[in-house]
């Protein structure tokens, strides 16, 4: 018992740490609470629905098409979203936070006319099929689930620690002036990021629908909000505290439901983050910075 | 000929107009101080609740609970207030759309008061009440030709109208104080304002303790106009809503809320055809703003050309008729 919901809630947790890694990458380079990134993330559940059951398409092309569409909205995003407002003088530091707002408005009542109100189930071909090891039940889904989630944040810290492009995105994110004097082109890197991290979002919408067999227009914000409260948990713009907060929220939220309240399950993101800003304002993995 | 102009559908908009307004200023005086606060959905659902169940349970009039309810929204947010206050800018943003968040979920599990999900209905109306009151006194609507629907729904607008134009007063008045100009400091530069003796602390917090006051009176006034509230009408979606009247109507001058609140709520109406769509034109709307008048539509420089124009137009007819004299 103890167990399967250990099991539970590391799969509930490396979807949420994959959500996260997108918020962080991008406050990471701009310094930006990308609201509409959990919009983005439900369009790419929503993509993995549509090829499934209605193009009756394998799992690969699922994933191909959502990578390939939430990317081309990240571009979109950062373009028309928040190219406009950088050096632009006078504008608030609110201004991105409120137009990406805006932007997850306008995909969440895009989504509600594209695809209808209502829950879509989510089929994938081996839902069923489950392990028996001794009195432990394990899904095929969840290991599916757990693997390509260890796989992508494996790849992401290696592209981060070891490529050219990586270096140059951090580089960006420690100083985007000083980087832009040593000849990184940081125009391409913020655009890459915003990319990057809205097709980690679709990777991670996929995932949500095999785990919990339902896509909804409404699980954009939910799946928004707590991405938000986990990195503020583990630090902003941390990557190991994206990973790290995912696994940790997870692993509470899917305890809360078998020992406490189902109902407050909700509630625990956003207590976590109200407790962790009165204790450690910078998160878990957060550099100090100085105010 | 007067009855007849008076029709209870425009009232019921005009009055959530007004409401709409109250919540626009409730966001702008935290704004005023540079912070952005999200939770003012949740202070209004403070106050619907508060008001609506010390109504209900304890047969309190509805003034008094009105005003515990905007009461209890103010201290809860001066003690959201107080620990928020290490936090800046977007860090703040979240915690208090957190706090919205939190009081949500509380409403909708603690079915044992709130009745969960499915919301409290039977909220003593108040153009009701005033209604039965005026009664007592021997007044009859029918006295100056008026039907009993109509009567309740011109005294709420009224009452309503009253409101606001004595909460607009009153912070207007107030930036021009002293504390209005030492929230427009703290906006300015925080430490610049810190060394010139102001306590940020202090001001910061009766900033946000004003704003929440204001939302929740507004929470209040919602759940005895429209008898009937659920979680669902305190969500992010009302957050986002306010903000947005802020963002369009503009944030630096009390008029902008009030100005975004009367438009973004007669939008829809008149334009019904667009009603299906209105969220999407509020999502591009706030793209839109943010990318070409992040100030908002209102600014002072507007505010300042209108003020000159005037002048600039009396000072001609005065020369004219000094040239008939």
């Amino acid at each position: 018992m103890l167990i399967e919901q250990l099991i539970n809630g590391l799969t509930l947790g490396s979807i949420y740490a994959i959500v996260a890694l997108g918020f962080t990458l991008v406050f990471g380079v701009l310094g930006i609470i990308n609201m509409a990134h959990g919009e983005i993330f439900m369009f790419g559940a929503f993509i993995g629905v549509m090829i499934t059951s209605t193009l009756n398409a394998p799992l690969w092309v699922a994933f191909a098409g959502a990578i390939i569409i939430t990317a081309i909205m990240g571009y979109m995003l950062e373009r028309f979203a928040l190219r406009p407002l950088r050096h632009k003088q006078g504008v608030s530091h609110l201004a991105p936070l409120i137009s990406t707002i805006g932007v997850s408005i306008l995909l969440e009542n895009l989504s509600h006319h594209l695809f209808g109100a209502g829950n879509h189930p989510f089929r994938a071909s081996f839902a069923e099929i489950s392990f028996q090891i001794g009195s432990i039940t394990v899904y095929l889904v969840q290991i599916v689930i757990f693997v390509i989630s260890i796989v992508l944040m494996i790849t992401l810290s290696f592209w981060l620690g070891k490529t050219k492009a990586g270096k140059a995105l951090r580089a960006t994110a420690e100083n985007l002036e000083t980087a832009s004097l040593l000849g990184v082109d940081t125009k391409r890197t913020i655009t890459m990021t915003v990319i990057i991290a809205s097709a980690m979002g679709g990777i991670a919408g996929i995932l949500v629908g095999m785990a919990f067999n339902s896509v909804t227009p409404q699980m954009g914000l939910s799946m928004g909000l707590k991405g938000l409260a986990i990195i503020i948990l583990g630090g902003m713009g941390s990557v190991r505290g994206a990973m790290a907060g995912g696994l940790i929220l997870g692993l509470a939220e899917t305890f809360i439901v078998v020992y406490g309240d189902s109902g407050y399950r909700d509630a625990i993101a956003f207590l976590a983050i109200i407790i962790i800003l009165l204790i450690r304002p910078q998160g878990l993995f957060g550099q100090k910075i100085s105010t | 000929m007067f009855a007849e102009l008076i029709n209870p559908y425009y009232l019921q908009v005009a009055s959530f107009m007004l409401i709409n307004i109250i919540l626009g200023i409730s966001v702008y005086i935290t704004l005023s101080t540079g912070q952005l606060s999200l939770a003012n959905a949740g202070f209004m659902g403070i106050g619907a609740y508060t008001s609506a169940l010390l109504t209900i349970h304890f047969d309190l009039p509805i003034i008094l609970g009105i005003i515990c309810g905007a009461l209890l929204a103010a201290i809860c947010g001066i003690l959201i207030g107080i620990p928020t206050l290490r936090l800046q800018g977007v860090y703040l943003a979240i915690v208090t759309l957190g706090f919205g968040e939190v009081i949500r979920v509380v409403f909708v599990n603690w079915e044992s008061l709130t009745n969960g999900s499915v919301g409290i209905s039977g909220i003593p109306h108040i153009g009701r009440e005033m209604l039965k009151s005026f009664q007592g006194f021997g007044f009859n609507p029918s006295a100056i030709g008026l039907q009993n629907n109509q009567f309740i729904f011109l005294s709420i607008f009224l009452l309503l109208l009253a409101i606001t134009v004595f909460i607009i007063w009153f912070f207007r008045r107030q930036h021009f104080s002293r504390v209005g100009r030492a929230f427009a400091a703290i906006k300015l530069d925080e430490k610049a304002a810190e060394s010139m003796g102001i306590n940020i602390t202090y001001y910061k917090v009766l900033a946000f303790a004003q704003g929440a006051l204001v939302a929740g009176f507004a929470g209040a006034m919602y759940a005895h106009i429209l008898a009937y509230i659920s979680p669902a009408d305190f969500a992010y979606h009302r957050a986002v809503e306010i903000l947005i009247f802020v963002v369009f109507g503009g944030s630096e001058v009390i008029w902008g809320p009030v100005f975004g609140a009367f438009f973004l709520t007669l939008m829809p109406e008149v334009l019904r055809f667009i009603s299906e769509y209105r969220y999407m034109i509020y999502g591009l709307i706030i793209i839109i703003m943010m990318a070409v008048r992040p100030q908002g539509l209102i600014d002072i420089n507007l505010l300042n050309w209108f003020k000159n124009k005037r002048e600039t137009r009396r000072q001609k007819h005065g020369a004219g008729n000094q040239k008939d004299m």
